[in-house]
């Protein structure tokens, strides 16, 4: 059996019936990766002695019937800049080209205590936000679906890894999008969970206030599996938030029915500007939706415009302050897109910032009011299809709106799930699943009561 | 209709290089050229900030002496 493209969910039940082992299963896709990334350059870093050690320890304790929680013996990968103690943590940057935490993030401890099997480490846009740049020690990462493309970012190795069927979960990081962006134009799940909800502890920052882990998946049912993983407080991480962690599966139950459920659709951040075919597979996706029992309203929200300018102006000073020590000191060995998106943040002033900060909480209050009326927030997951490979494109970073960062603004919790393909390219497209802050349970079960009535999670990139 | 500095003109690349030198830059010509064709979509956003929120609206991150102790 060919394990490629077998769920998490999956994958624990032929582990649990001995049809499948971790060790068969870690093998079988490291044979994989060896096959096929070099045109896709999803990892910086594989770790296949590692991995077979963890699957190994895995298969003994699953044989001697000790099953640790839902990932016991799944592979995953991380994005690289996610410090392993011992495994190189790069960012995929020149300037940690060699650098070697250490400890574990928090979360890694968490994944290894619940016997998850660490395959490697993940191409990224340089520091999470610096990309697509051809000018780093490695490469950008490419689109599974079509490797003249991209796979979005900055969590670039996690989506193209996931979609690939080289690992069914991966740890990406989301300050404006950088999870739920790869996941929408790879085609899987993508989860940026509640500001809070996941430690960042361990994890190189990109913006303090804003930055969020979590999990990228082949379907919203694993993304629940994940992220009960790695979800808790961490009294070391200040924005951590000492909040219950609710049974996330148990949120999957229902029979997919979403009878009662009230959602209000942000139709006016995509209706103009997006890919063409966007607008008509969202109208499906709603219909779907009604189909299970939600009623599916309009509600008008601020533009993606000024969430774009609130979110990337306190992004920028707060980035700055990161980096300025070696913007000072070697500023040629940043890649030029962070370089000259950092920069900026240079000439920002405190008045600026502080004002931006005093936005963010005015347009997530407006954000908390819509929440008062609906259940969840629909809307698109990206507004594009991924962008060519072109080392040539404008930064986008400014000149065009996201329909990310609203919610990253809001720091709840924001799941993209396919959705359809683009006629043209073939290439996927995705909607957005928001709710109030902590409830990831409501975001879970709206998502997974999509998959189950649709097959667009099903279908995956013919690698050869 | 909300208050902005997007009325201000552009910075001009004399001015941008004084601003840079200003945060303590010193940054080689090729850069210093890069960063001056990059600077004004970075402005235009900033300045699109509304500058006329009520005086008592806070900023969306408060000081909490609380977490720092228990930290």
């Amino acid at each position: 059996m060919d394990p490629a493209f077998l769920t998490i969910a999956e994958l624990g039940r032929l582990y649990d019936q001995r049809e499948l082992s971790p060790v068969e299963v870690t093998r079988s896709l490291i044979d994989r990766i060896a096959a096929h990334d070099g045109k896709l350059h999803s990892f910086i870093r594989v770790t296949p002695e590692i991995a077979v050690a963890e699957a190994q320890t895995a298969e003994r304790e699953l044989m001697a019937g000790r099953r640790r929680g839902p990932l016991h013996g799944i592979p995953y990968a991380l994005k690289d800049i996610v410090e392993t103690a011992g495994i190189p943590t790069t960012g995929h940057s020149k300037l940690c080209e060699d650098y070697v935490p250490a400890a574990d993030a928090h979360l890694v401890t968490l994944l290894k205590a619940s016997g998850a099997v660490l395959m490697g480490k993940l191409a990224t846009w340089e520091f999470a936000l610096g990309g697509p740049s051809w000018d780093l020690p490695w490469p950008p990462a490419r689109n599974p679906w079509n490797p003249d493309y991209l796979p979005g970012g900055s969590s670039s190795g996690a989506g193209a890894a996931v979609a690939a069927g080289f690992v069914p979960g991966a740890v990406g990081t989301d300050t404006g999008g950088s999870i739920r962006g790869p996941a929408a134009v790879c085609g899987i799940a993508g989860l940026k969970p509640t500001y809070g909800r996941v430690s960042r502890r361990g994890v190189f920052p990109n913006t303090f206030t804003m930055d969020h882990c979590g999990p990228l998946t082949r379907s919203a049912e694993d993304i629940a599996f994940f992220l009960q993983v790695i979800a808790g407080f961490d009294a070391e991480d200040p924005g951590s938030e000492d909040v219950p962690v609710p049974d996330y599966r148990a949120a999957l139950s229902g029979r997919g029915r979403l009878d009662g459920l009230r959602l209000g659709l942000v139709e006016h951040w995509y209706a103009h500007g997006a890919h063409p075919d966007l607008p008509p597979a969202m109208a499906a996706a709603v219909e779907v939706l009604r189909g299970l029992g939600a009623v599916v309203e309009p509600v008008q929200l601020s533009s993606l415009r000024d969430y774009t300018d609130c979110k990337t102006t306190i992004s920028i000073a707060e980035l700055y302050a990161i980096h300025e020590k070696d913007l000072k000191t070697r500023p040629q060995d940043f890649g030029r897109i962070l370089r000259n998106r950092v920069l900026p943040g240079a000439l920002i002033r405190a008045e600026d910032y502080v004002q931006a900060l005093r936005w963010r909480a005015v347009l997530a209050r407006e954000q908390a009011v819509a929440l008062k009326r609906f259940d969840a927030l629909l809307t698109a997951g990206a507004l594009n299809v991924a962008d060519r490979a072109d080392p040539n494109q404008p930064d986008r970073l400014v000149s065009s709106p996201s329909i990310t960062m609203p919610l990253s603004v809001g720091g709840l919790p924001a799941l993209a799930v396919p959705c359809g393909f683009s006629g043209a390219e073939g290439l996927p497209l995705s909607l957005q699943v928001a709710a109030a802050p902590m409830a990831e349970p409501t975001v879970l079960r709206i998502a997974h009561a999509y998959q189950l009535a649709t097959d667009w999670h099903r279908r995956h990139p013919d690698l050869h | 209709m909300r208050t902005d500095l997007s009325y201000l003109p552009p910075s001009t690349p004399d001015e941008i290089r004084a601003m840079t030198r200003r945060a303590g830059l010193d940054l080689p010509e090729e850069l210093m050229q890069q960063f001056i064709a990059a600077w004004p979509a970075f402005e235009a956003m900033v300045r699109r900030i509304p500058r006329d929120l009520g005086r008592a609206a806070e900023p969306a991150h408060s000081y909490r002496p609380l977490r720092i102790v228990r930290g």
